[in-house]
């Protein structure tokens, strides 16, 4: 399957290397990720860097340093030296140049620098014939590598380059985007060398480029926003491309000129030609080339960070020829490029750090003021969606599932929770749920998402969400690679734009809140810790002021209920044995010695019954609470003798409870509805419930005497009463210990009054027993 | 010759409260009164000041909870450990059923307990029957029969 030429006249893209492979693969897939999966890394083998010749505009001696004798040659030196190539071998270049001591100008190269090094136009006297070249030197790999080109375009050189490099810097310290600053490069290029169109495109993190800034002649078709393939450049070429950063074609049609020998006597390997500027490229991107009728192509690597960033690529419909200043000046101008870039970069990851920092601040403030981690991010749903960029957010506990903004429905975001805790370790984010999370069903609401587990015991996390972003991508050519019958690979033949429409991604998360969300995650953590260790410092506390106020209890419990004993027994002894002797008022006075110190002995009595009821274990059982109203009705009933009740029971539920606890508390409510329905010739007692998802309630309602609700806050308290004592009898603790077991319970109490009208208390229990209690 | 009833208290008026309830009650046994667990133990095993008394173990004990020297549950623990004494009914005195101490007292074999009551006449009532029970009615076998008396409400 060939893809049909495309008649237009196309010129692009001519630093990218194919590498030949004998392995057959045909790329059909069309979803943006499964392009670098797809694409012909298993034939990114052959090593580019030891291709065995070069191309013929120069040619090239490989030397001994030691003795500066000629180990290698290219072939071509006949053309250039009108020498055989075998009567070179062997001879010591230095006899070769009569105008230079090459020993002595060696010393000029760098140690660490492989980059050519231009030795200056120098004489060569062979066979008594002169021959004038540009000499370039540079070592690599044991071997001294000499490459000369035709000679007299250097003295032009640095008078001419610099003025032309410094306007570039300062219009470059004006960019303030990357493309922009590419943009002022492309320009700039062009210029200098004057290929027909210059194109710069910077790599995504998949490896794809896409060209961001384009400067051309008239009849070179647009690229500018259009995607290369990862596979257009091979891992080893990028390689290549970190180390030596300029590379020219200087006419495709070239015919290469082979080393002799083969392999190097030196290093016992094929020539290392990584930094030689007549490096011969691959057949199949000389073929790349002519697809697109590219004669000339040079490209100069962007390195930002020490990753290759991007490319300036040049190309030109004519074979050309770039001058050795040309191309020094292209690189280093490169080389600028490169550190504005990573300025600009550095300044917007500054900017985007300080940003998530502050938001962070804010949210851990907010935190801090609320003293909770999630009425804190509440507070400001907005900084906690900017924070990560996203749409909708999920705050999760064990108790509770808040969300904020654009999210997948409660259920979901809990299955999603649960896939959490069991396929992630730590954090967790994905740009596209139906690839990575396809159980379940979050690609009807979100695209991505970023989660934070906060705890290390529990499932509570912060969840981020963002929606999908229907990307269209522009591709140079379909990216479909076709292989010869033969075996050979031919890169694709049409590179006119092949639109694809990519589905189902959310905008990526970058690093950077990544990071933060972590950092986030971190003071969170630090936050729930120090609250812990507060919470179990008032544990220890309360458990120590628990034990003293138990001490305390039995104290009254043996010391105060003695002497009360003791005035009511001497109280009635007095009147046993002199009460004859008493007026009428004495022995009113000796009852109400004797009544007061019952009552205070009751009062003691119930107040460490009271107590109990609070330390005492809670043993849960089913409790049938229909029984238990009977049970009561039928206690209570000398109480209520001779009255006329109206009983309203209704049906009540069977409940997991402590049961003499409960028993307990429906008789001090049941007690208190027929005590305070006593004047009423027609007194009703409604006892019900009423049903409800998370708990049972229940209410007893009487048509009694009622309470104003402005003492509501008081009903519930120890010792407190609403009435006199005339009226109603009782010390005020029923309702305390009715309060007391069911919030021992986990449940709720609360009751409505109205003066003369009745009362209604109500009292809720949970259905399910509270984590809390089942450790008791 | 009926056996008496030793009385082990420490409060004074207690001692005397209870002695009134026990002369109300019209028990004939002789009430011997003890005021704390050790001289309590002494009297039992016929030792110190009580090393010359005549043989023969108490109808009943009415013993209290919390007592000075040696307490009321040491000396349960010390009668039902000792051959002599075990068989001899306990009644427990308490000041109050909360008491973290009664359980610990059934545990230790007491056959019942009495929870002063405030009220006199209760209190009195709660006595004799204990008295009637324990000391007219000879001896039950040791343990077989927990009387508890709870006040009145």
């Amino acid at each position: 399957m060939l893809v049909q030429l495309h008649g237009k006249k196309g010129t692009i893209d001519a630093c990218h290397e194919y590498i030949v492979n004998k392995e057959v693969l045909v790329v059909a897939e069309r979803s943006i990720h499964s392009l670098p999966a797809h694409t012909l890394t298993v034939c990114a083998r052959e090593p580019i860097h030891v291709p065995g010749s070069i191309q013929p505009h120069g040619f090239l001696l490989a030397l001994d340093e030691s003795g500066l004798v000629i180990m290698q040659a290219s072939r071509n030196v006949r053309d250039y030296l009108e020498v055989e190539l075998s009567d070179l071998l062997g001879q010591c270049l230095d006899d070769l140049l009569p105008d230079m001591d090459l020993a002595q100008r060696l010393n000029e190269l760098a140690e660490e620098d492989h980059n050519p090094y231009y030795l200056g136009d120098t004489r060569f006297q062979v066979n008594g014939r002169s021959h004038m070249f540009a000499m370039f030197a540079h070592r690599f790999d044991g071997v001294l590598i000499v490459e000369c080109e035709s000679a007299g375009t250097a003295a032009m050189s640095y008078t001419t380059m610099y003025p032309l490099i410094r306007t570039f810097v300062e219009q470059l310290q004006h960019g303030s985007s990357v493309e922009a600053l590419c943009l002022l490069a492309v320009r700039e290029v062009k210029r200098m060398t004057t290929f027909g169109r210059v194109l710069a495109y910077r790599f995504d993190r998949d490896g794809h480029g896409q060209v961001i800034a384009e400067e051309a002649d008239e009849g070179y078709p647009c690229y500018l926003g259009l995607c290369f393939p990862e596979s257009d450049i091979p891992a080893q070429a990028r390689r290549l491309y970190l180390a030596n950063r300029i590379r020219v074609i200087q006419n495709a049609g070239y015919t290469p000129s082979l080393l002799e020998p083969e392999v190097s006597p030196l290093t016992g390997r094929p020539l290392d030609l990584s930094f030689a500027m007549l490096r011969s490229v691959s057949p199949v991107h000389l073929q790349y080339m002519h697809n697109m009728g590219t004669q000339a192509s040079m490209s100069i690597s962007i390195i930002v960070d020490g990753k290759l960033w991007g490319l300036i690529s040049c190309h030109d419909a004519e074979p050309k020829a770039v001058s050795f200043q040309t191309r020094t000046g292209c690189e280093l101008l490169g080389r600028m490029l490169s550190l504005q870039i990573e300025a600009v970069e550095s300044h917007r990851m500054t900017d985007r750090r300080l940003s998530l920092r502050q938001m962070t601040v804010q949210m851990l403030a907010a935190m801090a003021d609320r003293d909770s981690v999630i009425e804190g991010l509440l507070e400001v749903p907005d900084v906690f969606l900017n924070f990560a960029n996203a749409s909708g957010g999920a705050i999760v506990s064990s108790e509770r599932c808040d969300l904020i903004g654009h999210t997948p429905p409660r259920s979901v975001v809990e299955a999603l929770v649960v896939w959490l805790s069991t396929h992630a370790e730590d954090s967790f984010h994905t740009a596209n749920v139906s690839q990575d999370v396809p159980d379940l069903e979050l690609k009807n609401y979100i695209a991505g998402f970023l989660a934070v587990p906060i705890s290390e015991l529990h499932s509570h996390y912060l969840i981020w969400f963002r929606q999908e972003r229907i990307q269209v991508v522009n591709w140079a050519g379909q990216p479909t690679k076709v292989v010869e019958e033969n075996g050979t690979l031919n890169p694709r033949q049409s590179f006119a734009t092949w639109q694809e429409t990519v589905r189902g991604f959310s905008p990526p998360w970058n690093v950077l809140e990544i990071e933060g969300s972590i950092e986030l995650r971190n003071a969170v953590r630090g936050i729930v810790l120090r609250k812990a260790e507060e919470i179990a410092e008032l544990a220890e506390e309360l458990k120590r002021t628990n034990k003293e106020l138990e001490a305390f209890s039995y104290s009254v419990s043996h010391d105060l209920r003695a002497p009360l004993r003791h005035i009511a027994g001497y109280a009635e002894l007095l009147n046993d044995f002199e009460g004859d002797k008493l007026s009428d008022r004495g022995t009113r006075f000796l009852e109400n010695i004797g009544d007061s110190a019952r009552f205070a002995g009751t009062l003691v009595d119930n107040l460490l019954s009271f107590s109990q009821m609070g330390r005492a274990a809670i043993r849960y059982s089913d409790v049938n609470l229909a029984a238990l109203v009977e049970a009561i009705r039928q206690e209570m009933a000398p109480d209520y003798a001779g009255r006329k009740i109206e009983w309203k029971v209704g049906p009540l539920p069977v409940v997991i409870a402590d049961a003499a606890f409960v028993h307990l508390a429906l008789r001090n409510l049941i007690s208190n509805a027929i005590k305070y329905t006593r004047d009423r010739e027609h007194a009703i007692i409604e006892i019900g419930s009423e049903p409800s998802d998370k708990e049972d309630i229940f209410y007893i309602r009487d048509n009694g005497v009622g309470f104003n609700m402005e003492y509501v806050g008081k009903l519930f308290g120890v010792f407190q009463r609403l009435h006199h004592v005339e009226e109603f009898d009782g010390i005020g603790i029923g309702l305390a210990s009715v309060r007391r077991i069911i919030e021992r319970h986990d449940g709720r109490v609360w009751a409505e009054g109205e003066p003369g009208k009745g009362a209604i208390f109500h009292f809720a229990l949970p259905k399910q027993r509270p984590l809390s209690t089942q450790k008791r | 010759m009926l056996k008496p009833i030793l009385l082990i208290e420490d409060n004074p008026h207690d001692l005397e409260l209870t002695l009134v309830a026990l002369e109300r009650s019209q028990l004939a046994n002789e009430v011997i009164v003890v005021r704390d667990g050790a001289e309590a133990l002494d009297y039992l095993h016929r030792r110190g000041a009580y090393a010359s008394r005549a043989e023969g173990n108490p109808a009943v004990m009415l013993l209290d909870l919390k007592l000075p020297k040696v307490d009321g549950l040491e000396v349960l623990k010390n009668v039902r450990e000792s051959l002599s004494l075990r068989s001899v009914p306990v009644v427990m005195l308490t000041s109050s059923r909360e008491e973290p101490d009664l359980e610990r007292a059934y545990e230790l074999g007491v056959n019942a307990y009495v929870v002063k009551p405030v009220e006199f006449r209760d209190f009195v009532s709660a006595i004799s029957d204990l008295g009637i029970f324990w000391a007219v009615l000879n001896e039950p076998p040791p343990g077989s029969f927990r009387l508890t008396r709870r006040p009145a409400n």
